[in-house]
């Protein structure tokens, strides 16, 4: 399988702090990918370079290469750094529907890129809740709050509005971190179903949920790669002292 | 027990005085208020009747009714507005949303909050200078309208403002995350969440200018003009100016005493009407955007 995101010697600092130490990883394209490591790790600063989500907090500085599709994703003309947040979605630690309607949360990013077909939005809203697996939970009550819906629901909802506008990439960033069990195995289903089709990377803090959900794990300390590869080997038999005593529990 | 009982008791005792003198002031000063709203209400119903509010006054301001005063107080609240709510609200999104961190956004910030501490008869003599005279509108509606908009323009921008750094960061993600652009973020997505309290801004800055008399002195009051403005560039009456007059300065103090209680209690009530559907318009905003 071909790498569809690369990072290349990735520096990153918030001011004088120095957050990534040169990560150069390569990103399976349709597998999911997790980001292990504990709390202020980098994994995800690492994670939100791929969308440039980094750029919005100011001081920050970027060194280094990431590459999408062999492109340089930060040396991309501004005016395309929306489109490039079109090809990567992102969900986020704690559901965050918009305070609209069930339909127009699925429907926010379509109209953000200019359709205005109604019979066009309405197949696409469909199909990305149906992708969602929340089609059947929320169709008939398309035009009330999101906000009424349950935590996880919520969530999904979020990934169906990240899928709406068919990005090939899907950033989650501890997408289940505040859900309950439940709602999280849905989730976990999700990511299941969905990277036939999507690269995901997924940060967790959960390591049943990395080992259960991920093909490749890389475990992040102090702002630095320690070990990368597939999800089974890190899991039983890691190369490094630290990678062990992360998963067996003994710091993190 | 290891602690001795008197020390709760103490503890107890010591509570139970701090909350009651808490508990006191605050309804004391509910009562204050109470007793204010009561005594004009008391003194000003007899007065105000269907012919007080829409007749002109008569003999010497002595007699007949107020009908000018509150049609020129509602311009110039209006007009006020009119300049106000968009200026603020776009200065608000600018020092919010648009300016980097740093001097000049603490200027800026720090100008509009001394600008709100500015007394208003200051801005009355800046309101004659720039807008009657070197601007040439004379006294007139609309120099009293943009005099009084300068004021109520630090209320608006803080609260716009306060109530945009309210509207919770990861909303605003979620939408570039989705590639919208700044402006499309702030348009759909952080102005409908905040709009609920920028409203609570514009009412508090209704509040403030409609019984505002100093701004208005030099600017656009007519001590007695028995006729209404047909443009924005004349003159006009307002109610807290008529008041001033007509307890001050007129030619029989005494005999227009119940002429101004009825025009305080007018203008109470226009200002608690106005707060009243402004609250209104609130909740129906913020209903809506939770539905939407």
């Amino acid at each position: 399988m071909s790498n569809k995101i690369e990072t290349i010697d990735a520096h990153l600092y918030y001011g004088d702090f120095h957050a990534l130490k040169g990560i150069t990883l390569g990103i399976k394209e349709n597998a999911v990918t997790a980001l292990i490591g504990p709390s202020g790790c980098g994994k995800t600063s690492y994670l939100r370079l791929f969308n440039r989500m980094n750029d919005l907090i100011p001081y920050t500085q970027i060194s280094g290469q990431v590459l999408l599709d062999g492109q340089n994703i930060y040396q991309i003309k501004p005016a395309e750094i929306d489109s490039l947040r079109r090809n990567v979605g992102m969900v986020f630690q704690n559901p965050n529907p918009f305070p609209k309607s069930i339909f127009e949360n699925v429907a926010y990013g379509l109209r953000v890129n200019g359709i205005k077909d109604k019979s066009l939005i309405e197949a696409q809203v469909e199909k990305t809740l149906q992708q969602a697996a929340l089609w059947d939970e929320v169709k008939d009550k398309l035009n009330q709050s999101a906000f009424e819906l349950s935590g996880g629901q919520q969530q999904r909802l979020c990934i169906a509005r990240a899928l709406a506008i068919e990005p090939t990439i899907l950033l989650m960033d501890e997408p289940a971190s505040a859900l309950d069990p439940i709602s999280t195995g849905k989730i976990e289903d999700l990511i299941f179903e969905l990277k036939n089709q999507f690269t995901i990377v997924i940060v967790t803090h959960n390591m049943q949920q990395a080992g259960r959900v991920s093909d490749y794990t890389g475990f992040f300390y102090l702002g630095q790669l320690i070990e990368y590869g597939k999800t089974r080997k890190i899991f039983t038999n890691p190369t490094k002292q630290e990678t062990e005593n992360y998963i067996t529990g003994r710091f993190g | 027990m290891i602690f001795p009982e008197s020390n709760e008791r103490r503890k107890k005792l010591g509570q139970a005085i701090m909350f009651g003198i808490a508990r006191g002031i605050s309804y004391g000063i509910v009562g204050l208020l109470l007793l204010i709203l009561f005594f004009i209400a008391k003194q000003g119903m007899g007065v105000v009747n269907w012919q007080y509010l829409t007749s002109m006054p008569t003999d010497g301001m002595t007699k007949g009714g107020i009908y000018p005063a509150i049609v020129g107080t509602l311009y110039l609240v209006g007009g006020s507005m009119l300049f106000a709510f968009p200026v603020g609200v776009m200065a608000g999104i600018y020092v919010n949303e648009y300016a980097k961190e740093g001097a000049l956004k603490r200027f800026v910030k720090t100008m509009t909050n001394n600008l709100a501490g500015v007394p208003s008869i200051i801005f009355g003599l800046f309101g004659m200078a720039l807008f009657v005279n070197q601007m040439g509108f004379g006294a007139s509606i609309i120099a009293g309208s943009l005099t009084l908009g300068l004021l109520a323009l630090p209320i608006v921008i803080r609260t716009t403002e306060e109530s945009l750094k309210s509207v919770d960061d990861t909303f605003r993600q979620a939408s570039y995350a989705l590639g919208a652009s700044k402006l499309y973020t702030i348009r759909k997505v952080v102005l409908p969440i905040a709009l609920p309290n920028i409203l609570t801004g514009l009412i508090l800055a209704v509040g403030r200018v409609s019984g505002e008399t100093a701004p208005i002195l030099f600017t656009v009051a007519a001590y007695f003009l028995p006729k209404l403005p047909s443009s924005i560039m004349d003159q006009c009456m307002a109610l807290p100016y008529h008041l001033y007059v007509i307890s001050t300065s007129g030619t029989q103090i005494e005999a227009s005493r119940p002429m101004a209680y009825g025009t305080a209690f007018v203008l109470v009530a226009i200002v608690l009407i106005v707060n009243i559907i402004a609250a209104l318009l609130r909740n129906y905003f913020g209903k809506k955007v939770k539905m939407n």
